[in-house]
């Protein structure tokens, strides 16, 4: 009872949070998928790609532009653009950083699917790690590390106002809601266009059809791959971004929640099937927002949790299919 | 293995020699000596001056938690180890024994009433038997445990199922966090009993935190896992696992149960986590959810990878290093959890089979397997050409 009056009471507020929240893990969920898709393996460390891109949001917003109140106009525009680029170009580098160190050399040596999971794992936790101690008191190897992060969380600042701007259904919608489906959907677009229409698309399409073929066909693997990780860890950069603008807050271990949500949605839409990534993670914003209002708001996770392991025993291909990324 | 200098490496070989030449005798020597160096090592400070930092490292409470953590590694050895299964979420299991064992002996706010006073053994004559039954109701229900989450989930692939586990740790955690009315939410539950035993003339009864009976007890069940394990290890069913890890289609064509071993092997690691679980919950006393978060999972994972997975003495080494390591040096504490996630990544690169490998687990693990028997083994053991 409690459940359906609490649908119907907050069914359009909900239905708005879950777009929201799900153009965020759509985002994440094309870096799972897009690595999945040339790899055939789960990037444990994706969500720690998403983490550098809050933290570079952070020092955008707090320091570069000291924003104390939000921003109109053409300055909003400007200031967004300028921390996407670098928050994109990190989190990109920091994928190709996770592939060159904790993939390669077990790539190198054919080992078992075991190790690369557990390389995986072993690198998100150092990365997890090491922005944990940089809070200007610790040092490695004799080395003092800078002042990044630290343990505590780290308040963002406001970029967008949180005042109401219009409502649909009697539904207020703000700025940084509108926002973040605006930026999600130009990104995919993009990236959609990316992956079908260019060459580069091409390559990374028949890396996951058929590697050894499309080798022999002259396209370097080794390349693709690189590239495949820069262009998911650049989506997971515009997401943590976008998340910086909405939730306002971060952490050395933000990226854990988010991340594994994001494998869920890419689970749920069809691991390796990059629009598949895009309807997870939209599916998924939903059902934990809808979920939300029928229980109370602890139990999202579990929710989220249980819609996971549901997924992967009763559909484990996914709704729209597994496939070579396309 | 390539900075060893060529004396050591003679003396080396000789020792080996030496040990093949003598098997099994040599191999029960060494374990048994072991095994008497690990019950008096808590005796050691008494007998004799030590330096200081020994004597931390063979305290009550370090060595607890090193023999905690060696049953914990054991049972994530089977799983991860022995059936390949990646568990990321074995913290779960530890949760469900500690809390079995909490809700169990009464300390649960809504099971106090059928208990009559809290100290264990004295206001109701008998109780303190119920603590042993509870171990193995708690071995019951993490089995339970394990087969309802292994059941539907153990058809997946491999990176799949770890992510499930992963799912599965954090809904249990969350659940206890959450379920206030049974598990006491955030704040757990206090109070839970030491265990005893107050047989004829026999009377032990476990202190506090520190006392190291906890160690000996703790010991005992490592001891007797180890032999059990690695029974099991070399009996069909450890074929079983063997071969579901090399080819699992191949395996499932030669008539091995695939999903039944892989269960098996779920359900042993969940029982062996259920066990510590109940010790580590009347140990300490209170149990928080907190206690029970990813960051176990994986800390218990990089034991048994950095001892070498599927080696039973490598995962009590493992233990020991993982929990030894901060105790010795205090101020790497902070730094555990950095250097063991780059201690995984070091591992899987440059020596996958860990520190005490198992002999035929280092030649799945260096990959290529075929290729380097055709070549020979030692030539794969000795050079690490990638």
């Amino acid at each position: 009872m409690r459940c359906a009056n609490g649908l119907i009471d907050q069914f359009w507020a909900q239905t708005r949070n879950g777009i929201t929240l799900g153009a965020i893990y759509a985002m994440i969920a094309i870096g799972y998928t897009m690595v999945y898709g040339v790899l055939q393996l789960i990037n444990f460390a994706h969500s720690e790609v998403f983490m550098v891109a809050t933290v570079v949001s952070l020092y955008a917003f707090r320091d570069w532009y000291g924003v104390t109140e939000p921003l109109t106009g053409g300055t909003l525009l400007l200031v967004l653009l300028i921390t996407l680029i670098p928050a994109m170009i990190a989190s990109g580098l920091t994928a190709v950083a996770i592939e060159r160190l904790a993939y390669r050399p077990l790539r190198r040596r054919r080992a078992p699917r075991l190790s690369f999971l557990i390389s995986a794992i072993g690198a998100s936790l150092s990365i997890q790690y090491l922005f944990n101690l940089m809070d200007g008191n610790h040092s490695l190897l004799f080395i003092p590390l800078p002042n990044v992060l630290g343990a505590a969380p780290q308040e963002i600042p406001d970029v967008v106002s949180s005042k109401p701007l219009f409502s649909i259904f009697g539904t207020p919608w703000n700025g940084q809601q509108l926002l973040v489906i605006a930026v999600a959907v130009l990104m995919m677009i993009i990236l959609d266009l990316l992956v079908r229409r260019t060459k580069l698309g091409r390559g990374i399409r028949a890396v996951a059809q058929d590697p050894e073929t499309a080798s022999l066909m002259g396209v370097s693997i080794d390349r693709i791959i690189v590239v495949t990780f820069l262009i998911g860890g650049a989506m997971a950069g515009a997401a943590g971004v976008l998340y910086s603008v909405r939730f306002h807050f971060t952490q050395w271990n933000i990226g854990f929640l988010p991340g594994i949500k994001a494998f869920t949605a890419a689970v749920l839409g069809g691991i390796g099937n990059i629009r598949g990534a895009m309807l997870g993670g939209l599916l998924l914003g939903m059902v934990e927002a809808y979920g939300v209002a029928c229980t109370a708001p602890q139990w999202a996770d579990v929710i989220s949790f249980g819609v996971l392991v549901a997924v992967l025993m009763f559909r484990p291909t996914g709704i729209l299919g597994e496939r070579g990324v396309a | 293995m390539a900075g060893t200098a060529p004396g050591l490496k003679a003396v080396r070989g000789s020792i080996r020699r030496w040990i093949d030449g003598h098997r099994p005798w040599s191999t029960l020597l060494l374990y048994g000596a072991l095994l008497v160096l690990a019950v008096i090592l808590p005796l050691l400070p008494s007998w004799f001056a030590l330096p200081t930092w020994f004597e931390r490292i063979v305290s009550g409470s370090a060595l607890g938690r090193v023999a905690l953590f060696a049953l914990f590694a054991l049972g994530l050895n089977v799983v991860v180890g022995f059936a390949g299964l990646l568990d990321l979420g074995y913290v779960a299991f530890w949760a469900i024994g500690a809390y079995a064992a909490a809700i169990g002996t009464g300390a649960a706010r809504f099971s106090l009433d059928y208990r009559s006073g809290r100290a264990v053994g004295v206001a109701a004559p008998g109780w303190h038997m119920w603590m042993w039954l509870l171990l193995a109701g708690a071995i019951f229900i993490a089995v339970i445990a394990g087969v309802l989450l292994g059941s539907p989930t153990l058809r997946l692939r491999g990176d799949y199922l770890a992510i499930v586990t992963l799912g599965f740790g954090e809904i249990v955690r969350l659940t206890a966090n959450n379920l206030d009315t049974v598990t006491g939410g955030p704040q757990g539950i206090t109070s839970i009993p030491h265990p005893a035993i107050h047989v004829a003339s026999v009377n032990i009864v476990w202190g506090v935190l520190t006392d190291v009976k906890y160690y000996w007890l703790l010991l005992f069940f490592v001891v007797l896992w180890a032999v059990a394990i690695s029974a099991l290890n070399r009996s069909r069913i450890g074929r079983a696992w063997v071969a579901i890890r090399e080819d699992e289609v191949a395996a499932a064509a030669m008539g091995v149960p695939v999903i039944r071993m892989k269960l098996a092997a779920f359900a042993i690691g969940a029982c062996t986590a259920g066990v510590a679980g109940v010790i580590y919950a009347e140990q300490v006393n209170f149990i928080n959810p907190p206690t029970f978060d990813i960051l176990q999972s994986i800390l218990i994972l990089s034991m048994v990878v950095i001892g070498g997975m599927g080696s039973i003495p490598g995962a009590i080494l493992g233990a020991s290093v993982v929990v030894l390591l901060p105790e010795l040096f205090r101020e790497f504490d902070e730094y555990r959890f950095l250097v063991f996630g780059v201690a995984l990544v070091v591992v899987m690169a440059f020596r996958p089979q860990g520190l005490w490998p198992s002999k035929r687990r280092a030649l799945e693990l260096k990959g290529g397997l075929a290729e380097e028997m055709l070549r020979g083994k030692e030539e794969t053991v000795g050079s690490e050409s990638a």
